[in-house]
């Protein structure tokens, strides 16, 4: 189902992209980990207290007892999920949309190739992309957690924390790759594919500060993604997560089928 | 036999746009030419051949395969070159070409070099930098790279220099004489009438006339034959209007402009 010189080649269109934001995750991430003092934690739990509201908006909250605690509440909450959310924004518009928008989706598809097997290779493309951003992200966080305080994260907790965060990812992913295969003009597939993550996450934000707006939650999938939850072992965290995970692959099924089957006028 | 059939194909995009009820057929081996102004359909109905576009109604088959529903078998036995040239821009010509023979994995079998150097083609730039007439020159060579059965040409020669265009042309009679079935879209007479044995006419997305090459260029054509002073006056006479003499007798053909075959055809409006 791969084609191997397609995947090859978007492969390297998406290398500087990864590059860039693994180095920005690496320097997040190790600074984040680095400022992990039980004396500092008073410092910024007293920041919660000052201005809770656009603390809470970043997700960081108050009372975070122990180093996983202490990462999920500042790395879960924005540079993690901001990150490869834009991969997946800027990858999946360019691997169909884009093609299809220059006319140059005309060079794939002129050849005896199926429109299934082109479809079906930016996905893995994608998925690619998102696999190694977490992958590399895990890596950090535990090369930087054990360097500077050894056997004190729980790393079992951290894998099904990241599998959560992949799956989350995996989603946002389908959204931008559905959109890219509907739409043939990239100022639609990048309004939708960018649009329903970025308000989806705004709301998040909002639900965050909590009051009247918490209710904002029922209404942003980023609910689904619950790290506290998780880490803590709740079942509704999990679920959470299998339902972005069932829901991821049905998105990307429906975007190859709609590929396969779209006039293209190019 | 024919190779390409289409078959009261349809496509309406409102407004009078589109094509409606197009029907013809290109037998093995021959050269059809797909004439008609910009905008009269011939790309649309290229693009339904190419398996790019589900037909509203009729059909279209290459070889006996549905053009839509086996388009990767139809694939196989194609060389295209689209009408709008749209590349990768990030690869210089070289990648381009090794990446387009990796994806139809053609292995060793390919003409590329012939063709590089056939139509002077140097593919190191990168793509984004070469001008309209060399990306035409790539289009060419990647159509015909795993030396296809059928050729679907879409404007194959715009962009290209008038000594380019006459070595295409030439090229394309000799793959009509190793048995290739082309057929070629154009919006200009000439290069149509030098290449192919029949010629439709499209207009306003309606086929309104099918014809060999022949009787089109006799029924646009007229000839005058003078009498000249004396021999030497023949000659010029013929050498400046491109005719032949005989004696004192010079013949003159006049080809009519494509302008005024379509007035013809498209009379009055």
């Amino acid at each position: 189902m791969i084609h191997m010189a397609l995947y090859k080649r978007e492969m390297k269109g998406s290398a500087k992209l990864l590059i860039i934001f693994s180095a920005i995750i690496t320097l997040y991430v190790s600074v984040i980990i680095y400022l992990y003092d039980p004396q500092l934690m008073k410092t910024l739990d007293s920041f919660v207290e000052v201005m809770p509201e656009l603390m809470a908006a970043v997700g960081m909250k108050a009372n975070t007892t122990n180093l996983l605690g202490f990462m999920a509440s500042y790395l879960y909450g924005f540079i993690l999920i901001i990150f490869p959310m834009l991969f997946c924004i800027l990858r999946a518009n360019a691997l169909i949309a884009k093609y299809v928008e220059k006319g140059s989706m005309a060079s794939l598809i002129a050849v005896p190739v199926k429109r299934r097997t082109i479809a079906f290779t930016q996905m893995s493309v994608l998925i690619s992309g998102i696999l190694l951003l977490i992958f590399y992200s895990t890596i950090i966080e535990l090369i930087c957690a054990e360097s500077s305080f050894p056997k004190t994260l729980d790393i079992t907790a951290l894998l099904i924390l990241n599998s959560g965060l992949l799956c989350l990812h995996l989603f946002i992913g389908s959204i931008c790759f559905l959109s890219s295969c509907i739409f043939s003009d990239t100022k639609y597939s990048i309004a939708l594919g960018a649009g329903i993550p970025a308000f989806m996450y705004v709301l998040q934000m909002l639900a965050n500060v909590g009051g009247n707006a918490e209710k904002a939650k029922y209404f942003t999938f980023f609910t689904l993604f619950y790290p506290d939850g998780i880490i803590a072992g709740e079942s509704s965290a999990i679920i959470g997560i299998f339902i972005l995970l069932t829901s991821a692959i049905i998105l990307y099924g429906l975007g190859i089928i709609i590929f396969e089957r779209k006039d293209l006028h190019i | 036999m024919s190779v390409i059939q289409i078959e009261n194909l349809v496509r309406d995009y409102g407004g009078g746009k589109g094509i409606f009820n197009v029907s013809f057929h290109v037998n093995q081996g021959e050269a059809f030419g797909f004439l008609g102004p910009n905008g009269a359909g011939k790309t649309t109905t290229i693009r339904h051949l190419m398996g790019f576009l589900r037909p509203q109604s009729g059909k279209c088959t290459i070889d006996g395969l549905d053009c839509w529903n086996e388009r990767d078998k139809v694939q196989a036995k194609l060389g295209y070159i689209p009408g709008e040239i749209s590349f990768f821009d990030d690869m210089s010509g070289t990648d381009f070409l090794k990446f387009i023979a990796d994806y139809r994995r053609i292995g060793t079998q390919s003409r590329k070099e012939e063709l590089l150097e056939r139509f002077e083609l140097d593919p190191k730039s990168k793509i984004k930098k070469m001008s309209k007439g060399t990306k035409q020159k790539l289009g060419i060579v990647a159509a015909f790279m795993h030396n296809p059965d059928i050729l679907i040409l879409d404007e194959p020669t715009s962009g290209l220099d008038p000594l380019m265009q006459s070595r295409f042309v030439h090229f394309i009679a000799e793959e009509k004489e190793h048995g290739k079935t082309i057929l070629m879209s154009s919006h200009m007479f000439e290069e149509v009438e030098r290449t192919c044995d029949r010629i439709g006419i499209l207009r306003k997305g309606k086929m309104i006339a099918v014809d060999s090459a022949i009787a089109l260029h006799e029924r646009h054509t007229r000839s005058y034959t003078v009498t000249l002073e004396n021999e030497a006056a023949a000659k010029a006479f013929a050498a400046d209007f491109n005719g032949i003499y005989n004696g004192v007798k010079a013949t003159v053909t006049t080809k009519q402009s494509l302008e005024e075959i379509f007035m013809n055809y498209y009379g009055g409006e």
